[in-house]
């Protein structure tokens, strides 16, 4: 059985945010105004978390890339009243913008806060609205919004398989955050097939999952630090 | 004010039923005005194309024209070069070849209309039906390749119970985000 899932070394990861970038761009992750920011309303389906240790000067930057975990037992979706979020056979929690009535009881639910909500008819400055994703829909005011391993990669990943009459390969499916890591901190796979390598990584002594005791089953693995 | 007055009067002294006609009656214009606007205008096309000259008389297939239909997300639609490989010279003894061929003389693009529109929140290539599953076009564009003259709406009402069904009968996924982004 396919679970999609990620494993992030956090021992790789330098902060460089190309994985926030690369998520916007793809995922046509609108634009927010520095007022409507500081109210909240700011998009980030992945978030590099930022943590300093120690007491200046002695301290250190650590860095979390934060994407949706896509939970094996997600709270969202318990609290949804319509199914527009729900998880899948293959574990992507999906996210369906004409079905979400926009209660928002899942964002408040997400103990990882991945979950946007649409408070204004999204918008991009005028040199961006021409660079927008064909294949990612353009979400309209008042859905939540979320992470979604960018599964329309998979989708045009599966077809192209099967137009070459071939099974679907690990580096096929890769969400933009993963295939931009110029560190290769993020490692995205099949983590139930041994021939994929976060199959590996994931049962690595250094592996640990946020708020794991909350019992939500979260699909994203980290590596803690090595030093 | 003297007639807003006597209006009320005289919706105070109609009778029960009357007046609960008088009170349904703006929400009822209302959902009128949405069914009329939810019902797609009509399609009007440069010339009356004879989809049945082509495909059954003529045999041209149908990526003769929708190139793109077994490669691509959308099928494409043609204009006028596709149109010009044949019309370029005189085809036939119907005035409206006669018209396409002066058309393409005055350099006219020949800009064909979309019938089918999908949601934007639909995520469905041509390539995956048509390509890769073999479906035929009939079996979702009804019998458009029968047709003498262009419809001016499409010929089969495509909702996503028709995709649930078919996707059924023929075991694909039911899954939300195979078809919804």
């Amino acid at each position: 059985m396919t679970r999609w899932g990620m494993v992030i070394d956090l021992g790789r990861c330098t902060g460089c945010a190309a994985c926030e970038v690369a998520c916007k761009s793809e995922n046509n992750i609108a634009t927010v105004s520095p007022d409507q920011a500081d109210l909240g309303r700011a998009f980030a389906w992945m978030k590099v978390m930022t943590h300093v240790e120690g007491e200046f000067p002695n301290t250190t930057m650590r860095f979390v890339p934060r994407p949706c975990m896509h939970c094996d037992n997600p709270p969202c979706v318990q609290v949804c009243p319509v199914g527009a979020t729900y998880i899948n056979d293959e574990g992507i929690v999906g996210q369906i913008y004409a079905r979400c009535i926009g209660c928002r009881y899942c964002a408040n639910a997400c103990p990882y806060t991945v979950k946007y909500f649409n408070w204004l008819v999204p918008e991009w400055p005028e040199t961006a609205r021409a660079y927008l994703n064909p294949d990612v829909s353009v979400r309209p005011k008042g859905v939540i919004e979320k992470c979604t391993f960018c599964h329309h990669r998979l989708q045009k990943a599966r077809e192209d398989a099967q137009a070459l009459g071939r099974e679907l390969r690990e580096e096929d499916y890769q969400p933009a955050c993963a295939e931009v890591c110029p560190t290769g901190a993020i490692v995205f796979g099949d983590l139930d097939n041994p021939r994929h390598r976060v199959h590996a990584l994931k049962d690595d002594p250094r592996a640990m999952r946020l708020m794991e005791d909350l019992g939500t089953e979260p699909k994203v693995y980290y590596l803690t630090p090595r030093d | 004010m003297a007639k807003l007055a006597r209006s009320l009067v005289r919706l105070k002294s109609l009778r029960p039923r009357g007046r609960h006609l008088i009170i349904l009656l703006p929400p009822l214009l209302v959902l009128a005005g949405v069914a009329l606007a939810a019902r797609r205008s009509p399609v009007a096309q440069p010339v009356a194309f004879n989809h049945r000259k082509h495909t059954k008389d003529l045999g041209l297939g149908c990526e003769f024209c929708h190139q793109y239909v077994t490669t691509g997300a959308h099928a494409g639609l043609p204009g006028a070069r596709n149109c010009g490989i044949c019309h370029q010279v005189e085809q036939g003894k119907s005035p409206e070849a006669a018209r396409v061929t002066a058309l393409l003389g005055r350099g006219d693009p020949l800009r064909f209309n979309k019938l089918f529109r999908l949601a934007s929140h639909v995520n469905y290539t041509h390539r995956r039906h048509v390509g890769i599953a073999k479906l035929e076009c009939r079996q979702c564009h009804g019998a458009i390749a029968d047709s003498d003259r262009p419809p001016s709406r499409a010929l089969v009402r495509i909702t996503m119970n028709v995709c649930l069904d078919c996707h059924r009968a023929k075991g694909q996924s039911l899954d939300c985000v195979a078809c919804h982004r």
